[in-house]
C-alpha cells in the first residue's frame, strides 16, 4: 500500500447487513419488510486531526482506486487544527457465541405468526390497546488500517418488544416488556411477556401519584442499571473527560461512593452490549469505572488514551456507516452481600423503584435524571401502595456516595443508548440496591 | 418542487411492478454533506459524506409491503422484497395511492447558493468561538457545524413524478464553566438564516451565567419555558396524541375530544407546511399526497388529528399530508412538517417567575397520562423584566396535558427547534421540587 506522507494512520470499517421488522397492531400485521445496506467509514489521521469519508453504498477497491479515497479523506483532514495521538493497545479478535436458534432457519411468516401470540396474550379486561414489534438485524463487519491490522466477523442482534395500554374512566396507563439478544432466535413461548405488559398497564391503573421529595429509595435491578449507565457510565467516557465535560474528569483515585460500590463496564460480557473486537480494532475487556467506591477506570478510544490515560481501550463502537466514539457497552453495578430482607429493613421508610422508561445525564453538570415504570411505598420495611410515574434525580458525585447496600443477585437489561446522533445496542444491570437519600420526582401532593 | 428528470430504473421498476401489484411507490434520497467537530477550541475532525437510498411500497388487496436499500442497482432484489413482506400483510382498506397534481415548482427549503465545502464548516465554528468569546469565564468543551445538500424523488404508478431538493446548515456548541453547563444550536436551510455568534455567545453565556446557583424551595412557581424546553416536552408527550394512528388504536389521551377545549384559549397549535424560511417546509408529503395547513388546535379547542393514507383509510378519514420518513429507510408515518406554536404574544418577563432554558429526561415521560417530572437545565429566576439569580437545579413535574390549560402567555420571539417553531411559553403554578 502506497501511504501519503501527511497520512499518519488510516481505518476502513465496512458493515453491510439486513434488517428485518415486523410490526404488529391490534392484532393486524401492520407492516413486514427487509432492508439492505452497505455502508463504510473511511478514516485518516492527518498532521492535524481527522478526515472521514462516510460512503453509502461501497465497493471494496485497491490499488490506486483506495489511495484516492485516502488522499480525499486526507484532504478534508488538512481542515483540522489539533493535536492528536493515538495510544497503543492490545488487538485481538473474540469469537461471537454461537447461536441457540438462527433466526435465518426461521420464515418471517412464522416469526409474525409467533409475534402475534404475544400480542394476543396481552389482550386482557381492562385493556384497549396492543401493539408488538420485532426487530433482527445481521450485521457483516469488516476491518482494516494502516498498521496491517485486519478483521471481519458477522453478528446477528435479534428481539421483541411488547406494549399494552389500558383505560378505565379516563385514567389510560402503558406496560412495556422488551427482550433483544446475541443468542439468537428469542421469539417462540415468550406469551408470557405479552401477559406481563397487560398486567403492568392494568395494575398502574390503580396506582396512586408519587409525593416527590427527598427519601430513602431500593432500585430494581433494571431500574439499578439505567442508574449505573446515566449516573456514571457517561461521565466516564473518555471524549467527555477529553473535552472538560466531565465531573470525572481529574478525580482518578478519588472516593465518591460507598467502599461497597463497584461499577464496571464490559463489552466482552455476552449480553446484548457484546462487541467481538471494538470498532478501532482494539481488543475489548473488562473496565473497573469504580472499584470500591474510587474512580478508578475510564472508558478510552485510542485517541483518549493517548490523550488523558487512566483507563482502558477498547470502547470505540459505531453504528454502520458512522465515525467511531466512546460508548459504554455492557454496564453493572457488582454484585454485595446483602439479603433482600437487610435491605428493606436498613430502608425501613421510603420508596422501590422497578422497571425504567429511559434516563438522560448532564455529564459536565454532573446531572441526571431516569424514570421508573412503577413503584411501591415502603413503610415499616414493608412495600404497601403501589405508585405511578417516580422519576429520580441527582448529582453524580454526591448520589454515590447513597448507595449503601448492593443485594446478591445481578440481572441485566438490553436496550439501545443514544449518544452524538448515534444509536447502539447496550445492557445495563444491577442487584438490588439501597439508595438513601435520593430526589424523587412525582406530581402527587399531600 | 423541480421538474422531473426521467430515471431508467423508476420506470421499468413500475412496467414491472404494475404486473404483480395493484400499485406501487418509489422513494429516492440522494445527498451530500460535510460536518466539522470541535474539541474545546480546535477542530477536531472533518467528515464528508455521500448517501443514497430508495424505498419502494407495494399495495396488493389492501396488503402492504416495503422494502429498502442504499443501492439503486438492488431495486429488483428490493421490489421482490417489498412484495413478499406484503403477502404476510393483514389486507386492510384502501382506496389508492394519491394521483399526480399541479405543484409550484420552487424548493421551499432549499438554498440554491449553498455548497457543501469542508470552508463553510470552519467558517462556522470559528463564528460560535467569536460569539463565545463575550464570556472568556465559559470554556468551549465540544461544537459541530454541517452543511448538507439532499434530493428526493418520488413517484408511483398513478403517475406521480415528484422530485425536490433541500438543503441543511446547523451549529452547536457546548460550554462549560466550573460545573455548570450551557448548550445551545441553530439550523436552517440557508446559511444566512443561522447565526453562529450568537449560538456561541448564548452557550457560553449560560454556562457562566448558570455558576454558583442557589437551591430553592419544593412548591408551586409560574415558569416561562424556553422554545427548547417546551419543544422537548411537545414532542414527547402531546404530539403523540395527534397521531391519527394512536387516536385510532386507543393509544391517545385526546380521542374523542374534538371540539372540545383542551387548551388555554390563547394557544393554537397547526402544522404549517408551506411556511417561509422554515425547514420542514415541501409541497408534498412522504406519500405524495399535496400538504396543506393542518390546525390541531384553534384557540384552544382540538380541532383535528393527523393521517397519514393507510390510517386515514382505516379510521374512513382523509389524509391530511401528514406521513414523513425518518431517512430514506424508514416507511411512511404519521408526524407534521414545522409544527407551529402560536397566539397572542405577550412581554413574559414582566412578573417575576422561574426562566427554564431546557429539561434532561423529557423522553422518559409517560406519553399515555402526560405525567412526566423532569430536571430543569440553566434556571434562573426571573426579576424586572430579565434573568437574575440561577437556580442550582430542581425537578419540574405534573400532567402536561393539564399544562396546556394552565399557559398563560406567549413570548415575542419564535425560533426553530427541530421540526417545532415557537416562543417561549408561560405557564402558571406548576410543581417544583427542590433539592
Amino acid at each position: 500500500m502506497t501511504e501519503t506522507p501527511g497520512i499518519r494512520y488510516y481505518d476502513l470499517r465496512q458493515v453491510s447487513g439486513q434488517s428485518t421488522h415486523i410490526d404488529v397492531d391490534m392484532g393486524v400485521i401492520e407492516s413486514a419488510g427487509t432492508t439492505f445496506y452497505n455502508k463504510a467509514v473511511i478514516r485518516v489521521l492527518g498532521p492535524r486531526g481527522w478526515g472521514i469519508l462516510q460512503i453509502d453504498n461501497y465497493t471494496p477497491v485497491s490499488g490506486k482506486k483506495f489511495d484516492e479515497l485516502l488522499a480525499s479523506a486526507e484532504k478534508l483532514a488538512l481542515a483540522a487544527e489539533d493535536t492528536i495521538s493515538l495510544g497503543d493497545a492490545p488487538r485481538t479478535i473474540r469469537a461471537v457465541p454461537p447461536v441457540k436458534e438462527d433466526c435465518r432457519d426461521v420464515s418471517i411468516g412464522e416469526k409474525a405468526e409467533l409475534l402475534l401470540a404475544v400480542e394476543k396474550a396481552a389482550d386482557r379486561p381492562l385493556v384497549t390497546s396492543r401493539r408488538a414489534n420485532y426487530l433482527e438485524r445481521i450485521e457483516n463487519v469488516r476491518f482494516m488500517d494502516s498498521s496491517g491490522s485486519e478483521y471481519s466477523y458477522e453478528i446477528c442482534r435479534s428481539g421483541f418488544s411488547v406494549m399494552a395500554v389500558a383505560s378505565r374512566n379516563g385514567t389510560v396507563q402503558m406496560g412495556y416488556e422488551p427482550d433483544h439478544t446475541i443468542h439468537g432466535f428469542n421469539l417462540r413461548h415468550r406469551e408470557d411477556m405479552g401477559r406481563k405488559a397487560a398486567d403492568m398497564a392494568v395494575s398502574l391503573l390503580d396506582a396512586g401519584l408519587a409525593k416527590g421529595g427527598k427519601m430513602h429509595a431500593i432500585l430494581d435491578p433494571e431500574l439499578a442499571g439505567v442508574f449505573a449507565h446515566e449516573a456514571v457510565g457517561h461521565a466516564s467516557e473518555g471524549d467527555l473527560i477529553e473535552e472538560g465535560n466531565s465531573v470525572l474528569k481529574g478525580r482518578t483515585g478519588e472516593k465518591i461512593g460507598d467502599a461497597s460500590l463497584t461499577i464496571v463496564d464490559d463489552p466482552s460480557l455476552h449480553e446484548f452490549g457484546f462487541e467481538p473486537v471494538d470498532a478501532e480494532g482494539i481488543a475489548v475487556a473488562r473496565t473497573e469505572i469504580i472499584r470500591s467506591g474510587k474512580v478508578n477506570s475510564f472508558l478510552h478510544n485510542r485517541q483518549t488514551l493517548a490523550a488523558i490515560g487512566n483507563g482502558v481501550a477498547g470502547h470505540a463502537r459505531s453504528m454502520p456507516g458512522e465515525p467511531p466514539l466512546v460508548r459504554m457497552s455492557n454496564t453493572f453495578i457488582e454484585t454485595g452481600n446483602a439479603t433482600d430482607e437487610e435491605i428493606f429493613a436498613e430502608c425501613k421508610n421510603g420508596i422501590f423503584l422497578a422497571g425504567s422508561r429511559g434516563g438522560q445525564v448532564d455529564p459536565g453538570r454532573g446531572v441526571f435524571q431516569f424514570n421508573a415504570e412503577y413503584g411501591y411505598l415502603i413503610e415499616n420495611g414493608e412495600k404497601t401502595r403501589m405508585v405511578r410515574d417516580v422519576s429520580l434525580s441527582g448529582e453524580i458525585l454526591k448520589t454515590l456516595h447513597g448507595i449503601v447496600l448492593c443485594g446478591k443477585k445481578r440481572v441485566m437489561h438490553s436496550g439501545y443508548c443514544g449518544k452524538g446522533g448515534q444509536s447502539v445496542p447496550v445492557s445495563d444491570g444491577a442487584p438490588l440496591v439501597l439508595l438513601r437519600d435520593a430526589v424523587v420526582g412525582g406530581s402527587g401532593v399531600d | 418542487m423541480r421538474w422531473w428528470v426521467a430515471v431508467a430504473w423508476i420506470e421499468e421498476l413500475f412496467l414491472k411492478g404494475e404486473k404483480r401489484v395493484d400499485e406501487l411507490e418509489v422513494y429516492c434520497f440522494s445527498g451530500t454533506s460535510v460536518s466539522a467537530d470541535l474539541k474545546q477550541r480546535r477542530v477536531s475532525i472533518c467528515s464528508s459524506s455521500v448517501e443514497s437510498g430508495l424505498c419502494i411500497r407495494t399495495i396488493d388487496k389492501g396488503k402492504i409491503g416495503s422494502s429498502s436499500t442504499n443501492d439503486p442497482q438492488q431495486w429488483q432484489a428490493c421490489l421482490d422484497a417489498a412484495i413478499a413482506g406484503g403477502r404476510l400483510a393483514t389486507p386492510q382498506e384502501w382506496r389508492g395511492l394519491p394521483d399526480p397534481v399541479a405543484l409550484p415548482k420552487e424548493d421551499l427549503a432549499y438554498d440554491p447558493s449553498l455548497t457543501v465545502e469542508p470552508a463553510m464548516a470552519q467558517e462556522l465554528l470559528h463564528g460560535m468561538l467569536d460569539g463565545a468569546a463575550a464570556h472568556p469565564e465559559a470554556s468551549i468543551t465540544s461544537g459541530g457545524a454541517g452543511i448538507s445538500l439532499g434530493e428526493i424523488t418520488f413517484a408511483n404508478s398513478h403517475g406521480i413524478r415528484y422530485a425536490s431538493r433541500q438543503s441543511e446548515v446547523s451549529v452547536s456548541l457546548e460550554a462549560i464553566s466550573g460545573q455548570s453547563t450551557g448548550y445551545e444550536f441553530d439550523h436552517a436551510f440557508s446559511r444566512a438564516l443561522v447565526n453562529p455568534e450568537k449560538v456561541g455567545e448564548q452557550a457560553a453565556f449560560l454556562a457562566s451565567r448558570s455558576a454558583g446557583g442557589q437551591d430553592i424551595p419544593t412548591g408551586e412557581y409560574d415558569i416561562i419555558f424556553s422554545p427548547m424546553a417546551y419543544a422537548d416536552l411537545l414532542s414527547a408527550i402531546f404530539v403523540p396524541a395527534l397521531s391519527g394512528r394512536n387516536v385510532l388504536q386507543g393509544r391517545s389521551k385526546l380521542a374523542g375530544r374534538l371540539g372540545e377545549t383542551i387548551a388555554a384559549p390563547l394557544l393554537s397549535l397547526y402544522d404549517d407546511p408551506h411556511r417561509k424560511g422554515a425547514d420542514g417546509s415541501t409541497w408534498f408529503d412522504a406519500e405524495g399526497t399535496p400538504t396543506t395547513r393542518l390546525d390541531f388546535v384553534r384557540a384552544g379547542v382540538l380541532t383535528a388529528f393527523a393521517y397519514d393514507l393507510k390510517t386515514a383509510y382505516r379510521a374512513g378519514k382523509i389524509s391530511t399530508g401528514s406521513a414523513i420518513r425518518g431517512g430514506f429507510a424508514g416507511l411512511p408515518a404519521i408526524g407534521h412538517h414545522n409544527f407551529v406554536v402560536d397566539g397572542k404574544r405577550d412581554e413574559l418577563f414582566d412578573e417575576p417567575a422561574i426562566y427554564v432554558h431546557s429539561v434532561v429526561g423529557a423522553h422518559t415521560a409517560n406519553p399515555m397520562s402526560g405525567d412526566f417530572s423532569v430536571e430543569m437545565s440553566n434556571p434562573f429566576r426571573v426579576k424586572d423584566g430579565a434573568l437574575a439569580e440561577p437556580i442550582r437545579g430542581a425537578m419540574i413535574s405534573g400532567n402536561f396535558f393539564d399544562l396546556q390549560r394552565q399557559v398563560t402567555a406567549l413570548g415575542k420571539e419564535s425560533r426553530s427547534v427541530g421540526s417545532y417553531i415557537l416562543p417561549p411559553v408561560k405557564v402558571n403554578n406548576v410543581r417544583v421540587i427542590g433539592k
